[in-house]
This record gives structure tokens, C-alpha cells and sequence, in this order.
């Protein structure tokens, strides 16, 4: 078995493109948050959202041509394009038949589908556009990333709902663990879209203006896009061409809920993290701190820090949310709490909980890292990812090679 | 690691169960084999008037009637195709086992039409926000996996892959590694696809010339009539599985997956395929001459005009296996096409033995790039219920 290690990061995000702004607004503590301008809100009684407002795909992408793929393979694609500078790898010198793609994602083309739907509705079926429906495919956000970085090997696209960045890093891992390729991309990409603001809102889970993970008065999520992707290779890979390693990854935990479509589980939570740490050789007092899933549902932190407190104990680590300045980025959003927690490890520094002001009476003795980030020492850190469909999903990186 | 099929689902235009899928397979031998008449599923203008679609699904004589209305049609076929893969298989769901047995499905854009309906509510309801609360589970892709969890009581890994005409193959890779690192003791590995309007009219608007050129320069996969089928399979570790006695249906002994950038119009596609099969014979240790039979997704098996046809050309030479080509008799069925293609082989093996340990190829590939393919020794199943 080799070991594996994140080399390179790719965010492209409402609170900063590449690693340098996103850290920047990490640290900050800076809210993405922001009006909709991708549809039409008239009607909405809520209209913010965590668009990616100055996103430029051709500044970034080089191989791929921006009008021939769709807004959530963009985001990967460009993800994947950071990522790779980030790491210096040139991937003609790796081998593109060593280099496997793995991208997750929630709802695909998702904007591209609503265009289609409105051209359904403006002049029925046969006048949908070819070239659109070209573009809808799921597996496109995996093939768009290989495609631009010139990979020959796998490309895979995971879509296990918001949960899926981190069934992608798990796979990656997996891959490269077992010697199958020396590098792979691995994150994740959505769109925000009407339907999915529309469905958030009639669950009544969708916040007004500000997401509050972990405060007594949240009232849940709002709706986010973006891309992000890490480049893993081999620590050997990595060692023999002298990249510098962000973190290790040291195994990761699947399990399903079984019960229910939408409705979080505490006790399979907790299950699935015993599962990841059991895979990782890591003992809950080795974790340093959890990156949560932390959307800001009242369902959702109350079962993960339940869970937390099932597996962890009465002194759990500090727990965080960065959802709280990125909005709930779905199948993306694992992948920036890799990213996040990369950066935790290397920079030495606690992500922050925005927007928390009073403490829920059920989860006292609880740090969430209110509002300012914190300098800190992190060797493990836990990486949640909880899905639709009860797809629960958690990945343990570490620090220290 | 080899995997072992031993258990399997298949629904399509001819009905649920195998005996419905042979006896379509058998019609179409006897050049019998014929499209349904779909124009009675939809208000909705369709394409054409017929489909290889099932278009005598009744999801409550089937299902029943409980927590069967808010479903799309996709999951509804997962969940058919699911359960009796479990019945099929004999697999004991308990609480012992429930948390290893896990779920794989393939699938294109999840269900498009409930995407786009969702949309299409949103945007024409006095309110934007009045659209159904228990249908917006069916609009993420993960839900017919996440259903078939619920509806079985599977507690183990649930993932759903997206893969086009290639999903499949990409499913069966994605399985092996999961039962290679021990994450699971069982999996339901399958993939869906529905018929709705809205896939007919992608089917049919996305169509270039029927089938891709070898030249690979204005080709699409998307070739025939939209098709509807589900085809799930339980997978285990080979050796676990003969060591508890089970009955095999297949062994599973590599996959390999690759992407040819450029896809079709950069004209690395047959190569990259070409090269895939080998990967896959040399991953199972199989010489091309021990390959009984190509399990192909195109209809055609003209290198000129099938990327397919072209690279087993290229590694067969003229030396070529046996033809299966199960498209023109369940349609274009986009994710399902790789699970009919082994649904079509185990078909081929059922109640055969002098076909027994024979070995097979299965080939796919997509328009953007995806090329993949499987190796796989199929066996009769002995006492049949095709004698």
C-alpha cells in the first residue's frame, strides 16, 4: 500500500479563487454570501445565495473552450486547471495514462437542464438545442477535467449528492493507495440553480441572508455553487519529483442511512465515523479538529454533533463550519472542506464558524470556532460529508509527513 | 481480485424478469422483435412513436401502493430491479449484514425529467417556491440508490456513478475497489435508465449519423430508438462467494477504463478503446484468442462505421469472436446499455452448460471520450428455469 498526500488545491469560490484568496477569506472569516443573479428571484421571499459572481473560466482554463461545457464543468475544469499549477505538475511528464480523474457532484448540469427546460416551455421539445443537451451528461464534469488537463486515465464522475467530493477524495485515495495511477484529481462542482432554491425553500431549510451552522437561532442553509479540486499523488510520486505536500490522506469512511431521502442520522453518522477512523488507524483523541458537514439546518448540526458527541465524547475537538461564509455548495462542498482542512494543517489555523451568536442549549461544551478563525497546531483533521439519500461520506487527512 | 455475479435483475420494453428479457432476446433471433407503440405514456409530443420502453410499468400492482406516489420513474425501475436481484441472489438482509451490503448504480443526468419538471414548476407556479416537497429527493442523482437503501434496509456503501453509455462499466470498476478494500461484503451493482420525453427527445435531437465513423469525426453514440431497461447484479468477492457455496452466475475478472481526450471529434476514440481492451485481457490474463465472445454496445459491427467494431479490429484482427449486440433489441438505453450488454451474456450462458467457463469482452464507450471494458466467464445455471 502506498501512502497518499495532496500535493495541489484548486478552489474557485465565492470567497476567493485559488488558494491564496481562499485561504485570504478563511482566515477573514468573509461571507460569500450575496443577491442571485444566475435566475430571476421575483417571488422568492429569500434571494441570496453563494454565487461565483467573477468567475472567468477562459482566465483559467487552457485547453478546454468555455462555450462548449457547461457552468458545473467549468467550475471542476478550472478547479482542476488550479489545482495542477498549485501542485507543478506537468501531467505529459507523469504520463496521462497515470493520471485518473474523480469528480463528485449533486445535481450535473443543473443550469444547463434549466435552459433547456425553458426552451421546452417557450417552443417544445424539438426545440431544444443540440448543442445544450450535449452539454447536460453528469459524467461531463469528470470528462471536461480530464479533458483539460490532458489525463488518458479513469474519469469518473461520483454523484452521491453533497457528500460526493468526499466519495471522490476516497476513491482517489483508494487509486492511488493500491498503485492503480500516480496522480489523480479529485473534488467536485455544482451550479446554483431555481429548482434547487425553489426545493430548499419549500423544505423549509433555505436561510434568508446569513447561514449560522451551530447558533440556537438557525434556520438553515442557503444555496452555493463552485468548484473545487486537490491534486493526490503517491507521497513516493510526490517525494521523487520534491512537491510540497499539504496533508496525508489517511483513509476514509462510507455508510448509508437506509431510513430517510432528507432527514440526517445521528447514530449512522456516528457509525460512519467510527468506520473512517477505523480505516485511517486514527483514535477520536487524535483528531485536532472537525471540519463539518455543518450546513445550518436545525436537523442537520443537531445530528452531527450528536453524533460528535456519541463518538467523541464529553471533549470533543473544535468542530467548524465553513459553510457558514460559502453557503452549502453541495457537491462541492467537501471537497472545500479538503481544501480547508489542507490548509488548516499547513498554515497552522482554525477555520471560523461565522455569523454565531448564541449557543444552542443542546450543544454546550461545544467550540465552533465562533466568528474569528485561531491560530492552532493540527495534526488530523475529520472532514465530514453528509448527502441526500443518506450518502454519508467523512475523509481523515493529517499533517506531519 | 475477481468478482463473482451471483444473482441478477433485468426489466426492459418486454416486461420484469429474465424469462421476459430471453424471450425478447429469442423474438428477435426469429427477426420478431419489435418496439412498443409509446404515444400512450406522455401528453408530451414524443420523437417517435415507438420506443423499446416498458410501457406496461404499474407501479402499485408492482410496488404497491405505499410510498410509491411521489417517485419518479427511474427509482421506480431501481427499485423493481433491486429487489429482486435480492430475491434472485438469495441475499440475506439482516441487521447482521445490512451495513456490508452495499448499492452501485449507474445512471446520465439522474432523472432528467424530474429536473426539468421541478424547473418547469418553479417557473410557471403563481409562486416560484410552490413546488412539491416530496418530489425534490427525485431531482438529485443519488436518488434511486438512496431509495433502494430505504426500501431494503442496505445500510452499507450507496453510490451512484454517472456514466452515460458508458455508466456500467464504470460501476463495475467503481464495485471492484469497493469489494477489494473490504468496505463492503455485498453489492447491488447495477444502472437505469427511463423513458420519458424528455430523454426520447435528447435521444433523437443528439443523434449525428446513427453510428459513430471510425474516423471518429461526426459520430454519436446515441444510435436507434430511446430505450428503458434496468438490469441489477449482486457482486461479491469471487472467492468468498465459492467458499460459501454460492450459486455463480458470472465471474467478474478485470475492467479497465481510460478516456481518449478529444472524445469523437478529436479522433483518439478507437485507439483508446483499442487500448482499454487490452488493458482489460492483460488485467485477466486472457490471450484475445481465448475470448469466446464481444458483448458490444454499437449496433453495428462494421469497423467503418462503429468506433467499437474498430478497435476489436484492431486487437482481434480478423480473427473475430462471436457478436452480441443487444442495442438493436432493447434500444438506445443510454446509462443501462453496459447491465443489458451483461444482462444479454448471462442470457447467453442461462441453461447452456456445453457454454460454461466461456470467456467474454465487454466493450463501451461515450462521445466525449469514455472508453472502458470488462473481461468476463459466464456460466449456465444449472436446474434453470430454461432447462
Amino acid at each position: 500500500m502506498h501512502r497518499v498526500v495532496i500535493t495541489g488545491v484548486g478552489p474557485v469560490s465565492s470567497i476567493g479563487i485559488g488558494v491564496s484568496a481562499f485561504a485570504r477569506s478563511l482566515r477573514a472569516g468573509r461571507s460569500g454570501i450575496s443577491p442571485i443573479a444566475s435566475f430571476d428571484t421575483t417571488g422568492f421571499p429569500h434571494v441570496c445565495a453563494g454565487e461565483v459572481h467573477d468567475f472567468h473560466p477562459e482566465q483559467i482554463l487552457r485547453r478546454l473552450d468555455a462555450r462548449r461545457w457547461g457552468r458545473s464543468t467549468l467550475f471542476a475544469a478550472a478547479a482542476a486547471r488550479l489545482a495542477v499549477d498549485d501542485a507543478r505538475l506537468d501531467v505529459d511528464a507523469v504520463g496521462a495514462d497515470r493520471v485518473g480523474v474523480v469528480i463528485g457532484t449533486t445535481c450535473g448540469e443543473s443550469q444547463v437542464i434549466e435552459a433547456l427546460t425553458k426552451q421546452i416551455l417557450r417552443d417544445g421539445f424539438a426545440a431544444e438545442s443540440p448543442d445544450l443537451l450535449r452539454q447536460s451528461p453528469g459524467n461531463r464534469l469528470a470528462y471536461g477535467v480530464s479533458e483539460e488537463i490532458g489525463a488518458a486515465g479513469e474519469s469518473l464522475t461520483i454523484s452521491t449528492a453533497c457528500a460526493a467530493s468526499n466519495y471522490a477524495l476516497g476513491y482517489a485515495y483508494d487509486r492511488l493507495a493500491h498503485g492503480d495511477f500516480d496522480v489523480m484529481i479529485a473534488g467536485g462542482a455544482d451550479s446554483v440553480c431555481q429548482w434547487v432554491h425553489a426545493g430548499f425553500y419549500r423544505l423549509g431549510t433555505l436561510a434568508k441572508d446569513s447561514c449560522a451552522p451551530f447558533d440556537r437561532d438557525r434556520a438553515g442553509i442557503l444555496t452555493a455553487e463552485g468548484g473545487a479540486a486537490l491534486a493526490i499523488e503517491t507521497l513516493d510520486h510526490a517525494r521523487a519529483r520534491g512537491a510540497r505536500i499539504y496533508a496525508e490522506i489517511l483513509g476514509y469512511g462510507l455508510n448509508c442511512d437506509a431510513d430517510h431521502m432528507v432527514a440526517p442520522n445521528a447514530s449512522n453518522i456516528a457509525a460512519c465515523m467510527r468506520v473512517a477512523h477505523r480505516n485511517a488507524g486514527v483514535r477520536p483523541s487524535d483528531v485536532d479538529y472537525i471540519c463539518a458537514h455543518g450546513t445550518g439546518t436545525p436537523a442537520n448540526d443537531s445530528a452531527e454533533l450528536r453524533a460528535i458527541r456519541e463518538v467523541f465524547g464529553d471533549q470533543p475537538p473544535p468542530v467548524s463550519s465553513i459553510k457558514s461564509m460559502l453557503g452549502h455548495t453541495m457537491g462541492a462542498a467537501s471537497g472545500f472542506g479538503a481544501i480547508a482542512s489542507a490548509l488548516a494543517i499547513t498554515e497552522g489555523f482554525l477555520p471560523p464558524t461565522v455569523n454565531w451568536r448564541a449557543p444552542d442549549p443542546d450543544m454546550t461544551g461545544i467550540d465552533v470556532v465562533p466568528t474569528h478563525a485561531r491560530d492552532a497546531r493540527i495534526r488530523v483533521v475529520q472532514n465530514d460529508g453528509f448527502a441526500f439519500g443518506g450518502n454519508n461520506a467523512i475523509v481523515v487527512l493529517a499533517g506531519g509527513v | 481480485m475477481s468478482l463473482a455475479i451471483t444473482g441478477w435483475s433485468v426489466l426492459c420494453s418486454a416486461g420484469i424478469g429474465v424469462d421476459a428479457f430471453t424471450g425478447l432476446l429469442d423474438a428477435h433471433g426469429d427477426g420478431a422483435s419489435r418496439a412498443p407503440d409509446v404515444r400512450g405514456l406522455y401528453e408530451d409530443a414524443l420523437p417517435a412513436a415507438t420506443a423499446h420502453a416498458f410501457v406496461d410499468l404499474n407501479v402499485r400492482a408492482t410496488l404497491g401502493r405505499k410510498n410509491t406516489t411521489s417517485l419518479d420513474r427511474r427509482t421506480v425501475l431501481a427499485l423493481i430491479a433491486c429487489r429482486d436481484a435480492l430475491g434472485d441472489g438469495g441475499v440475506r438482509v439482516d441487521d447482521e449484514t445490512r451495513h456490508r451490503i452495499g448499492v452501485t448504480l449507474g445512471t446520465t443526468w439522474g432523472s432528467l425529467k424530474a429536473m426539468s419538471d421541478y424547473t418547469k414548476e418553479s417557473l410557471l407556479e403563481d409562486r416560484p417556491y410552490l413546488v412539491e416537497p416530496a418530489r425534490f429527493p427525485n431531482t438529485v442523482m443519488n436518488c434511486a440508490a438512496g431509495q433502494a437503501a430505504i426500501w431494503f434496509g442496505l445500510k452499507g456503501v450507496n453510490a451512484t456513478i454517472a456514466g452515460g453509455h458508458l455508466a456500467f462499466l464504470n460501476v463495475i470498476d467503481y464495485t471492484a475497489n469497493l469489494l477489494r478494500c473490504g468496505y463492503a461484503d455485498t453489492i447491488l451493482a447495477g444502472a437505469v435508465e427511463e423513458f420519458t420525453p424528455h430523454n426520447a427527445w435528447a435521444n433523437d435531437l443528439t443523434r449525428g449519423n446513427g453510428t459513430a465513423g471510425a474516423s471518429g469525426s461526426n459520430g454519436s453514440n446515441g444510435s436507434g430508438l430511446a430505450g428503458e431497461a434496468a438490469a441489477v447484479f449482486v457482486i461479491e468477492r469471487a472467492d468468498e462467494a465459492r467458499a460459501a457455496g454460492r450459486r455463480i452466475d458470472a465471474d467478474v475478472l478485470s475492467v479497465a477504463t481510460g478516456f481518449a481526450p478529444g472524445g469523437a471529434a478529436g479522433g483518439r476514440l478507437r485507439t483508446s478503446l483499442a487500448g482499454c481492451l487490452r488493458r482489460a485481457l492483460a488485467r485477466a490474463g486472457v490471450a484475445p484468442e481465448a475470448i469466446s465472445v464481444i458483448v458490444s454496445s454499437d449496433a453495428s459491427g462494421d469497423a467503418r462505421e462503429s468506433v467499437e467494431a474498430g478497435a476489436v479490429a484492431d486487437v482481434f484482427g480478423n480473427a473475430a469472436p462471436v457478436r452480441l449486440a443487444p442495442r438493436a433489441i432493447v434500444g438506445d438505453c443510454q446509462a443501462a446499455m453496459g447491465a443489458m450488454q451483461v444482462a444479454s451474456l448471462l442470457a447467453w450462458h442461462r441453461g447452456r452448460p456445453a457454454r460454461d467457463g466461456a470467456v467474454s469482452l465487454i466493450t463501451g464507450w461515450t462521445d466525449d471520450g469514455g472508453v472502458g471494458a470488462a473481461v468476463v466467464k459466464g456460466w449456465n445455471r444449472a436446474g434453470s428455469d430454461r432447462g
